[in-house]
């Protein structure tokens, strides 16, 4: 009599473990692909960057931005190239393989289409800050802040669609 | 993908234990798509392309039919 369920497809569920040992780690972040390990470095380096940005910059307010405002800026976006070039180094050592294929790409389409949400938000924020505040310390802020919170939906949708399989 | 997510099953993980205990990566790398992506097929959480549902079906040795299924069938 056949089985409904080949028995060779009950023990590969059970105990094939050719399968399970490159799958073992797939759920963990050892097991994520190259593309997840570089999202969670842009994440973090984003955030650790311009958050101790907005920390320094934020109290130096004056109505225009000035000189100590665009130093920092430009401090902040050195230190994040080279932490992300360190950074992807790093994880190239470990993960050789950045492959991208169809899901990679729907995934950061989304992610995009998210970051795009996020943007055009502050986009108008930044608008209204410009009618209402004097001076473009305000929104050049609203704006610059507006970018990093994009970036950062963008990765986070991205990470989340990995994390959840699709 | 989406609200159609479990619709579609599939028996990629019975049919690479026929096919010889093919690993995922090995499927992958036949099919030319990451290991991630036959993982998230195999637990039918991500539908592939036509494209790459007919390499798998031809890596695999069976009609595509074979490999997937439709939840209404």
């Amino acid at each position: 009599m056949a089985l409904p369920v080949p028995i060779g497809s009950i023990v590969s569920e059970r105990l094939d473990i050719k399968s399970y040992k490159s799958d073992i780690f797939a759920g963990s972040v050892m097991g994520s692909s190259f593309q997840e390990k570089s999202l969670w470095l842009m994440l973090v380096s984003l955030a650790v960057v311009f958050g101790a940005y907005f920390r320094l910059a934020l109290p130096l307010r004056t109505p225009d931005v000035n000189p100590a405002n665009v130093g920092l800026f430009v401090a902040a976006v050195v230190v994040l190239v080279i932490a992300q070039i360190a950074g992807h180094l790093i994880v190239a050592l470990f993960d050789r393989d950045d492959r991208t294929d169809e899901r990679d790409r729907l995934i950061a389409l989304k992610g995009t289409r998210n970051g795009g949400y996020v943007l055009a938000t502050g986009v108008f924020l930044a608008l209204c800050t410009a009618v209402a505040t004097t001076g473009n310390f305000v929104t050049a802020h609203v704006l610059l802040a507006s970018w990093v919170l994009a970036q950062m939906v963008e990765i986070a949708t991205q990470l989340w669609h990995y994390r959840r399989g699709a | 993908m989406g609200k159609d997510e479990h619709h579609i099953t599939n028996r990629i993980r019975e049919l690479r234990f026929h096919r010889g205990e093919m690993t995922q990566g090995e499927l992958a790398e036949r099919t030319g798509v990451t290991r991630q992506t036959i993982n998230a097929i195999e637990g039918n959480k991500y539908s592939p392309s036509l494209e790459v549902a007919f390499r798998i079906a031809k890596v695999l040795g069976v009609p595509l039919t074979d490999v997937f299924r439709h939840g209404d069938e």
